[in-house]
């Protein structure tokens, strides 16, 4: 409760309390200094949605925007984590921010185990913005899968495919990442197809977990995504757990998960019948 | 010479780059750039694998410095403290930044707004031959750099040295 030394010229008066203090100009400034941080800030996110608004809007979501343009000499793409007006907003600043942390931290677990997955080149915290890699020469798993299907039907392609997925994705487990929204569009294939180089994107939804829970929870959303997009690649999938399993070092109760869950969701589904 | 590029997100601000070698004053500079008569930053060339590591080092620098949250005092060292892996300033200073024995120098500027300093300014302080960029590589030393940012065998097969390096200067906030 120490007064604040009156240094210079009078600015903001001082009013003698009871107890003959004064207000403590320090307040003031860090009022002001606050005032300040706001302004900067409201312009560095005005900065950003101007920036974005010159760049090729790629995809709108429910959670985020996707643009793709050229960053510092690079082809980039970046994922905003825009204000959603329907929540409140110390909730939505706190919820885009920790979704855009925990995207920017797996992207970069995943490539520290040598996990194929767009470099990140910068991280907006005041915009929550993610600027990454623009991975070109690309296709997805998706439209690979589909043109075989449509082109040749070699399912030798797509066993190889398949194991290379399962491979892929006991690695992700096995560094304890969690992918979160497994469908093959999230998957690319670089140019050429032939060498399989798989890259993974999208982990908006990723977290970092051990659990067998959440890892079987992870494959069956892509067996879901799977089967409904591709049909008659029951075959393909079971490939895909075979590489799965014998790659995984922790492979044996995620299975298991998996297993109990199919069970579950038949009965479920049996009783809706 | 110098290499000149333009912020996307700042386009006000001019970032240039120059690469000198066989300096034989780096103590002089450093001291110099201490006292502040030095407007950039001044960095070991031998941690330097590419231009874009000096570009988004000095696109967060601005950015921060713009939201009066930069972690350094200046912009200059706040765009070496960019370049570390890790979180100590002391460290990011020693190691990106220049010692009195360091032969190989990379001066980062960043400038806003219509004023441009002469290049020749900076030149005719450094006591050493400036170079192209083309010789970059040749300066380079990959295995100290490998050692500073802690890369792994896994991370190569998946990427150039430069990727791993971006990749860990953008995220140590978070991990």
């Amino acid at each position: 409760m120490a007064a604040v030394p009156e240094t210079g010229s009078e600015e903001g008066e001082a009013v003698a309390g009871t107890s003959g203090l004064t207000v403590p100009k320090k307040q003031e400034h860090e009022r002001e200094r606050e005032r300040e941080r706001e302004q900067e800030l409201e312009r560095e996110r005005e900065r950003s949605r101007d920036f974005l608004q010159s760049l090729e809007l790629v995809k709108q979501g429910a959670e985020a925007r996707v643009y793709r343009g050229r960053f510092l000499g690079r082809a980039a793409v970046i994922k905003e984590r825009f204000p959603k007006r329907y929540r409140h907003p110390v909730l939505d600043m706190r919820l885009s921010r920790r979704r855009t942390v925990q995207e920017a931290r797996a992207l970069m677990r995943c490539r520290r185990a040598g996990i194929s997955a767009p470099v990140v080149f910068f991280v907006d915290y005041a915009s929550n913005c993610l600027y990454l890699e623009d991975i070109e020469e690309s296709l997805t798993v998706r439209d690979y899968i589909q043109s075989i299907h449509i082109t040749e039907s070699d399912p030798e392609k797509l066993s190889l495919l398949a194991r290379k997925m399962g491979q892929v994705l006991a690695q992700l487990h096995d560094e304890d990442v969690i992918h979160g929204d497994l469908t093959t569009s999230n998957m690319l294939l670089k140019l050429p197809v032939e060498q399989l180089n798989l890259v993974l994107i999208d982990f908006g939804l990723s977290f970092i977990s051990a659990l067998p829970e959440d890892k079987g929870v992870d494959l069956y959303v892509l067996e879901k995504a799977f089967l409904s997009t591709h049909p008659n690649t029951e075959t393909m999938y079971q490939e895909l757990l075979k590489s799965y399993s014998s790659e995984s070092k922790k492979s044996g109760p995620v299975l298991k998960k998996l297993d109990e869950r199919s069970s579950v969701s038949e009965i479920l589904q049996g009783l809706q019948g | 010479m110098q290499l000149t590029y333009q912020l996307d997100l700042f386009p006000e601000c001019t970032v240039t780059l120059l690469l000198f070698c066989d300096v034989k004053n780096a103590g002089e500079l450093r001291k110099k750039a201490m006292e502040g008569s030095i407007n950039g930053a001044l960095i070991n060339a031998t941690m330097v694998v590419d231009p874009f590591q000096l570009l988004v080092a000095a696109n967060k620098a601005v950015h921060l410095h713009k939201l009066g949250k930069m972690k350094t005092r200046t912009l200059c060292t706040e765009i070496i403290f960019n370049l570390s892996p890790n979180n100590s300033i002391s460290e990011a200073l020693k190691k990106f930044g220049i010692s009195d024995n360091d032969t190989s120098i990379l001066i980062v500027c960043v400038e806003e707004g219509e004023k441009r300093m002469n290049p020749e300014d900076l030149v005719s302080q450094v006591d050493g031959h400036q170079v192209s960029f083309d010789k970059l590589p040749e300066i380079t030393d990959e295995t100290k750099l490998r050692k500073t940012y802690k890369l792994t065998p896994r991370e190569e097969k998946i990427g150039t040295l430069l990727e791993s390096i971006i990749c860990r200067m953008s995220t140590k906030d978070v991990l």
